[in-house]
């Protein structure tokens, strides 16, 4: 077990935490859609570490964006620069990294592992085009830790904000479609909450494209020994385990 | 200064087991910890044919612990055979399989395949799981049932036998007199405690299936409570768990007469802990100029 040491912690509006850490190794192998195992405290209240999406990497050090949602990230909120927190990782697949030009759609905190990928495209001069989805405009914070990615960035919000596309996420991206010129060899990398995924495997357009989904779950160990982050195979008898074999899962591979 | 410890004719290197289900089947923990350090590794549960185990949600975390309704998925033998007995052969730490079955033919039949493998040095067995013969109760929870196929068991096992018994084992003095009788070599004790957990946001159970196994630091006063109480009504060797977290836990059961411990739920948030366990055990035999653990196990009755 590591301890990563805290570089620094903002808050992002008042539910978003952003954080760097200090951790050669994990900041070396993270490849984007990967995350880490981080514990929210050295007491057994709460007993579980937290996985959370890798940010991004930035020489040694690594950095998490995440919301709070419960006790484990409320306490995680609450450290300082300077503290060492104990973590591993990276885990899990990741994205896949050579798509010929790629379409990332982003849900909420569903930002954070895309914001890594349309970093590593942009440093590999892959094309591609960004859509970030805000539900109203507590979220619209997250957006400014990927304004440095425009002009390829197309922002939308359910709530209504001046010059921004007035939707959902994936009204935007259908309303982009009907005009692009992206064919089969185009990738899309998603991640969101379910009801956008749900949302997404009923457009029609989409079928063929190769869609990558990058699932949440919660987890027990992060390694695939306890096996109770179960995810559904569609088609199959069985479950994947979003800890192992994912969390990246291609649409239409897992029951949603 | 030596660590050994005999379990009948089981001998470990260090009273240090990872517990079934907390482990994987080895491959899956080994980038975290050198395999060959433990006293021996216990397999995640394997029955004759895969099984896909409970739907989610699978886990809850409580104070100071986790309940679990994973629902027995494995594998299943013949993909362990395939995948994972290749990767545990090249190492020589001392490996234990944990097996289980809906009916009494299916205890068997993954009893005989186990056997049959040479790189498994004793075989777990978890009467915990249910009984689909007789209801879905519990194995453990009728003596003559589980006393019946121990017995079977144990005919056709020619590897160390040991028995997981859990809190709910029923007629705990005839079911240890029998096992003792049978030839029944080792004891694990305990495993998950039976609890209930409610969403109160939602007004349900938490688990499809009402009821979860607790485990971790809450369960282990009452592990080294049942660890205790079998201790005084056999002389069979036991292996302790429950809620280990550091080397003091371990010793605890080590000072009752437990003359190994399995790690569990503590791999699941920090897959090194158990070298630190041993390094921990071996730190206090040296403080307390203790030559070797045999000297310190049942110091404590």
């Amino acid at each position: 077990m590591k301890s990563a040491k805290i570089i620094t912690i903002r808050n992002l509006g008042s539910s978003f935490i952003e954080m760097w850490l200090e951790e050669k190794d994990i900041a070396h192998l993270a490849r984007p859609g990967q995350f880490v195992m981080i514990s929210p405290g050295n007491t057994f209240d709460p007993f579980l570490k937290r996985p959370l999406a890798i940010l991004s990497t930035q020489e040694t050090q690594f950095g998490l964006l995440f919301e709070i949602v419960g006790r484990g990230t409320e306490l995680l909120s609450q450290f300082h620069p300077g503290d060492l927190v104990p973590v591993f990782g990276p885990l899990g697949n990741g994205f896949s990294l050579s798509p010929k030009e790629a379409i990332l759609i982003a849900g909420g905190r569903g930002l954070v592992p895309l914001s890594f990928l349309a970093n590593y495209f942009h440093q590999k001069k892959i094309p591609y085009i960004f859509f970030f989805g805000m539900k109203d405009h507590s979220e619209a914070v997250l957006s400014e830790t990927i304004y440095h990615l425009q002009p390829s960035l197309i922002l939308s919000c359910q709530e209504k904000i001046s010059g921004q596309y007035h939707g959902t996420v994936l009204d935007a991206f259908t309303d982009w479609l009907a005009h692009s010129s992206s064919t089969s060899e185009t990738t899309i990398y998603t991640c969101g909450p379910q009801e956008m995924y749900q949302e997404m495997s009923q457009i029609k357009a989409i079928t063929s494209f190769r869609v990558e989904i990058s699932l949440e779950s919660r987890m027990g160990c992060g390694y695939g020994v306890c096996l109770s982050c179960a995810v559904k195979k569609k088609g199959f008898p069985g479950y994947y385990h979003v800890c192992k074999d994912g969390p990246v899962f291609r649409l239409g591979e897992v029951e949603l | 200064m030596t660590l050994h410890t005999c379990l009948g004719e089981l001998i470990l290197s260090n009273p240090v087991i990872l517990a079934s289900g907390t482990c994987g089947y080895g491959r899956e923990i080994a980038p975290y910890l050198d395999l060959d350090c433990l006293g021996a590794i216990t397999l995640k549960g394997l029955s004759s044919n895969p099984w896909m185990g409970n739907p989610p949600p699978r886990i809850h975390e409580t104070y100071a612990g986790i309940m679990n309704s994973i629902g027995l998925e494995n594998k299943g033998f013949e993909r362990f055979l395939r995948e994972d007995i290749p990767f545990l052969e090249t190492f020589h730490t001392r490996i234990i399989a944990n097996i289980w079955g809906k009916t009494s033919e299916e205890y068997l039949d993954i009893a005989r395949k186990m056997d049959a493998l040479e790189r498994i040095d004793a075989i777990e067995v978890n009467v915990s799981c249910p009984n689909l013969e007789h209801g879905g109760e519990s194995f453990a929870s009728d003596c003559q049932i589980l006393c019946q196929m121990v017995g079977a068991l144990r005919r056709i096992i020619h590897k160390p036998l040991i028995v997981k018994l859990g809190p709910n084992t029923a007629d705990l003095e005839n079911a240890l007199d029998f096992m003792e009788k049978e030839g029944v070599d080792i004891l694990s004790v305990t495993n998950t405690f039976p609890a209930l957990a409610v969403d109160v946001e939602n007004q349900r159970f938490v688990f499809s299936r009402k009821t979860a196994g607790l485990s971790g630091p809450a369960i282990k006063p009452l592990a080294l409570k049942m660890v205790y109480d079998v201790l005084q009504r056999t002389h069979l060797p036991v292996i302790g768990m429950g809620g280990i977290m550091k080397a003091e836990d371990a010793l605890e059961f080590l000072l009752i007469g437990a003359r190994a411990v399995a790690v569990g739920s503590a791999n699941i948030i920090d897959p090194s802990i158990a070298i630190r366990i041993i390094e921990g055990i071996d730190f206090y035999l040296k403080r307390k100029n203790i030559s070797c653990l045999d000297d310190l196990i049942g110091r404590v009755r």
